[in-house]
């Protein structure tokens, strides 16, 4: 090629691959062609009005440029069988929602596309991600997908609890402890806590936002593993356990499954318990089907009552891992174009907020114009305002370093929420817990592949 | 009987039946509870009211009845081809005479305790590279590999138990093998393919990590996945989960009380005689 | 789980083709009716069970290409305390629920057995937890033993009673996790053992046990000296078939405690796969399933050795 007369961007297209040539600054939006049909895989949240949402924000893409997209969902319970299966199937889906995790894991085995001027050109549309999350989406140096939303999780707290009992709303972890064993009567079957370490997002979620505001992390700025044995560990493992003791929290609470503390929560057996809005959300559903005034009374001061205060602070700061939702696009895909017309549309302010109306609060934008015109729908009342905020206490999985494979792994071996189940379970110390989890966290550093 | 020992049998009995039916009953119970009922405690040994919204909303607004026809079309295709599969292998050794005969058999006992737990994943891979997965083409092909084995057993048993004579009579007289078969075994042998037939059809229906492994387009789910699939997040319809457990015993157990008879017989064919 | 026919000696009934060509005509029709079965054992069982070996002797890390490692997942398998804790959670698992099978399935025998009218139905009824799906039972079972009053049946019925004050988390400790599964795994299974043992003491001949009685033998007496030695082999066939069943059991722990709370109730299968599909590692995922193997040879053996004895 090299002796014909070409311009510079068929040169280096030819030269380096298709991929370069979508990394060079685009002039205007992808062009789709008509008749395009394009997959996507979305999460299927329990929020049934959000997945129709999405669904249609698609299809109004769809009916703009003349194609289709067929939108399939995975769940919280499926979503890794699910992308380890078309992985392996090479059946990978155009658009694929990724959860935290999701892009450093897949970019690292070489399966997305770079979006790195693709994510600039969203930049000037819709706006920067703060600069807490942009670590999910920006793997060596290269954008593997765009930040969209990010379902954050919240320190529910039955206010009228604590008001009755003259007891300081917490805004730190020690301060919920405290809380929880002056609200504790077991006696009446009501509990001051319930925090489960179980292997959901309630269980390592919580753990990773505890870990993170008090400063212990596993893997340094660089990425790369670091050791926890450390004081702030010892903090945080003491934590964990203690509020295992002294009969705080209902007894079955190791073994709840996701649905275990919004249960108890909504029965009003515990005082306290960190979810995202699904909370608020089953409430509202609650009081919708209320069938007299007596029981719709009641169902509303269970909304009134029931607050969702920002997720605790460490000593270390106010950090709250969740699981942020981003948009990438598969290598295989035969139409990377189309696909990123498509997340282009999905992200774009209106067509966000359209998605988000339907959302009950557990939808919080991440991109600055797309935040900006969220505000008005989150000033509904207290609850919704600091769902809003949740991008601001974002952080993502193995900070303070980048979101890496390693760290992805880390989570999903379930080490994290185990090792406080030894000391409660099996009766170990404190020690022996940390030291059991740091070799099993070095363990997964020293052999991963890429 | 004497009356200790009727009392005791009596005893026992009661004591057998409750602990066998009493599960049933709860799961049933919850089934026709709304969901307030179970999240709050109220009414909890007899439903009152008594709903039937978990069956409608199980059926409208879950995609329940297609788990349901995707379990049922499985579990036919797989007791097809399993009982073809199994007669003719059965008949080769039942009734047969080739070199090896008695190794063959006890190997497909063999074969039946192979663990789907290890064979799970790089069966994964076998039926990726034949481009089955992600649909029910990958169970009915993989299920086989476990009713097959087991039926084969079962068929050689009730084939050895069934006399000769009739198929000698008609080889003598210048039939095939083929035609012996067909037209004067098979018929014999109606109970043990219908308790063959029986046992195929169960294992298809309620299996469940093929299933989970092997398909995760949503149009392809079982109804044992789809159950599971019924927990989303932090949602748990409890009632709707009851009454998906309540519809997917029903035709079991439909089936089963025609022919528990046979499928009993099946169950210790040839028998447990030591 | 079927106890079949013996696979000894064949019973010679028939006069057996007396010259080679009739001979090797029977072995080729042999062939041809045994050949769909063939191809479904040798291309769906065992080649991918000879892939499973090779895996085994790789890094296989979902998303990249496998790389030959020799013995390395073994080897860290056999140093891993979580792996150590499968085997034995495995093996109490197993061996409890085997052992209440078998002894109330003995009962269950007994009391059908004793039945004068309606054996027949009960043995039918009592059926019904083995035709169930292990899902289904698996959730029921989950919820019997919850601690939340209106889905808990054991708590919600303790605490009416008075007996309770508060609810008791019963599968929240090791032991009572454990205790759950194998309750689970032995209601479903144990009307399997009662048939079995039914069939087997109906098959004891009447004679023993009048004679027994003309000599003054107790109920006890003949139970133990005539009905149990006449049932030693189905028991023996019968409890190694459902060790080997048990052993590799999925379904039942992963639905109902997911191998939890922590790694208590974590078992070669639910291992197994959770190393696979959240961790990623296929190698090491089917490396946990392949330690399982030499415990199935050992009972394969075994049962091949009694059912061949037993087919005099």
């Amino acid at each position: 090629m090299l002796h014909r007369h070409v311009t510079r961007r068929k040169l280096l297209a030819g030269a380096l691959g298709t991929s370069a040539l979508l990394a060079l600054p685009r002039p205007a939006a992808p062009a789709v062609k008509k008749g395009t049909s394009l997959r996507m895989w979305i999460l299927k949240t329990y929020v049934e009005p959000t997945n129709k949402a999405i669904e249609a924000s698609a299809a109004r893409w769809g009916a703009k440029h003349g194609a289709s997209v067929t939108v399939e969902y995975f769940t919280f319970e499926d979503m890794q069988t699910k992308y380890v299966a078309a992985i392996e199937n090479k059946s990978t889906p155009d658009v694929a929602q990724l959860e935290t995790g999701a892009p450093a894991r897949f970019a690292g085995m070489g399966q997305l596309l770079d979006l790195t001027s693709f994510a600039k050109q969203i930049e000037g549309e819709v706006g920067k991600p703060p600069a807490n999350v942009a670590p999910v989406t920006v793997i060596d140096g290269k954008t593997y997908a765009i930040p969209w939303y990010v379902m954050a999780a919240f320190w529910y707290v039955w206010r009228d609890v604590f008001d009755k009992a003259k007891v300081k709303l917490p805004t730190t972890f020690e301060e919920a402890k405290q809380a929880a064993q002056a609200l504790n009567r077991p006696k009446d079957n009501f509990y001051g806590m319930g925090q489960s370490w179980n292997r959901t997002a309630d269980g390592y979620g919580v753990m990773q936002s505890l870990m993170y505001s008090y400063g212990a992390g596993w893997a340094g700025k660089d990425g790369k593993y670091k050791s926890i044995k450390t004081p702030q560990m010892q903090q945080v493992m003491k934590w964990a356990t203690d509020i295992y003791k002294d009969g705080i929290q209902p007894p079955d609470c190791l073994t709840w499954t996701g649905s275990g503390n919004n249960e108890n929560f909504i029965a009003k057996n515990i005082a306290q318990t960190s979810n995202g809005p699904s909370i608020t959300f089953a409430l509202e559903n609650a009081l919708t089907k209320a069938t007299d005034a007596k029981e719709k009374k009641t169902r509303e001061e269970a909304l009134a009552n029931s607050v969702a205060l920002p997720h605790p602070a460490g000593p270390d700061g106010r950090r709250m891992w969740a699981i942020a939702m981003s948009m990438g696009i598969f290598k295989n895909s035969k139409d990377p174009e189309a696909a990123m017309s498509l997340i282009a549309h999905l992200l774009s302010p209106e067509e966000t907020l359209a998605v988000m109306k339907d959302s009950y609060g557990q939808f919080a934008p991440v991109l600055d114009k797309a935040r900006a015109a969220s505000k008005d729908y989150f000033n509904k009342n207290e609850n919704y305002r600091n769902f809003g905020r949740a991008a601001e206490w974002f952080v993502g999985t193995g900070w303070p370093g980048p979101v890496t494979a390693a760290a992805a792994e880390v989570q999903a071996t379930n080490v994290l929420t185990d090792a406080p189940a030894k000391v409660i379970v099996d009766k170990w110390s404190v020690d022996q817990a940390i030291d059991w989890e740091d070799k099993k966290i070095k363990d997964v550093y020293d052999t991963l592949r890429g | 009987m004497r009356r200790p020992v009727a009392l005791l049998t009596g005893a026992g009995l009661v004591l057998f039946l409750l602990v066998i039916l009493v599960p049933f009953w709860w799961i049933a119970s919850m089934s026709f509870k709304t969901y307030e009922q179970i999240q709050f405690a109220v009414s909890i040994y007899v439903p009152k009211p008594f709903t039937w919204e978990n069956y409608v909303g199980l059926w409208t607004e879950t995609r329940f009845p297609l788990w349901l026809r995707n379990s049922l079309v499985t579990a036919l295709v797989v007791t097809a081809t399993t009982t073809v599969v199994a007669s003719l292998g059965g008949y080769a050794v039942a009734r047969l005479r080739f070199p090896g005969r008695e190794s063959v058999a006890s190997l497909i006992l063999i074969l039946y305790l192979v663990p789907p737990a290890l064979l799970f994943i790089p069966l994964y891979r076998v039926l990726a590279e034949l481009g089955a997965t992600n649909h029910l083409s990958a169970l009915f092909l993989a299920y086989p590999t476990f009713t097959v084995p087991f039926c084969t057993w079962l068929l050689i048993g009730f084939f050895k138990a069934l006399p000769d004579e009739l198929e000698e009579a008609a080889l003598i007289d210048g039939a095939s093998r083929a035609t012996a078969f067909l037209r004067v075994l098979l018929p014999l042998a109606a109970p043990g393919l219908v308790a063959s037939a029986i046992f195929a059809f169960t294992l298809s229906w309620n299996e469940f990590l093929y299933a989970l492994v092997f398909i995760q387009d949503e149009k392809s789910i079982t109804v044992p996945v789809g159950l599971n699939l019924l927990i989303y997040g932090d949602v748990f319809h409890w009632g709707q989960l009851m009454a998906a457990s309540v519809i997917t015993t029903i035709p079991v157990v439909a089936l089963y009380v025609f022919i528990h008879r046979w499928m009993v017989e099946g169950l210790v064919a040839g028998s447990v005689k030591g | 789980m079927a106890v079949g026919r013996t696979a000894g000696v064949p019973a010679v009934r028939r006069r057996a083709p007396s010259w080679g060509r009739a001979r090797r005509r029977e072995a080729g029709t042999a062939l041809l009716f045994l050949l769909p079965l063939f191809i479904l054992v040798v291309g769906l069982i065992i080649y991918p069970f000879y892939r499973a070996i090779w895996l085994s002797l790789t890094d296989k890390l979902v998303g990249y290409p496998e790389r030959f490692v020799g013995l390395r997942n073994y080897a860290y398998l056999i140093a891993d305390d979580t792996f150590h804790e499968v085997v034995k959670n495995s093996l109490v698992f197993t061996v409890a629920s085997v052992a209440l099978k078998v002894v109330t399935g003995l009962a269950m025998a007994l009391v059908l057995d004793n039945l004068v009218r309606g054996r027949n139905f009960f043995r039918g009824l009592f059926l019904l937890p083995w035709i169930t799906s292990t899902v289904i039972i698996a959730l029921t079972w989950r919820w019997m033993f919850d601690a939340f009053p209106g889905r808990g049946f054991f708590n919600s019925v303790l605490l009416d009673m008075g007996l309770l004050n508060r609810p008791i988390a019963f599968m929240a400790t090791p032991a009572g996790a454990m205790a759950a599964v194998v309750v689970a795994n032995w209601w479903r299974a144990f009307p399997f053992f009662g048939v079995s043992f039914l069939a087997g003491m109906q098959s004891i001949p009447r004679e023993l046990y009048e004679a027994a009685s003309v000599d003054g033998a107790s109920a006890g007496r003949r139970f133990w000296h005539i009905t149990l030695p006449g049932l030693k082999h189905v028991i023996i066939v019968t409890t190694l078939l459902s060790f080997i069943l048990t052993i590799n059991d999925f379904n039942i722990i992963y639905v109902m405690t997911r191998g939890g709370p922590g790694t208590a109730t974590q078992v070669f299968a639910t291992y197994s796969y959770e190393v696979a599909f959240n961790q990623l590692r296929w190698g090491r995922g089917v490396t946990i399933s392949i330690f399982a193997v030499p415990l199935l040879v050992i009972g394969i053996a075994l049962i091949s050795r009694y059912l061949l004895r037993g087919s005099r």
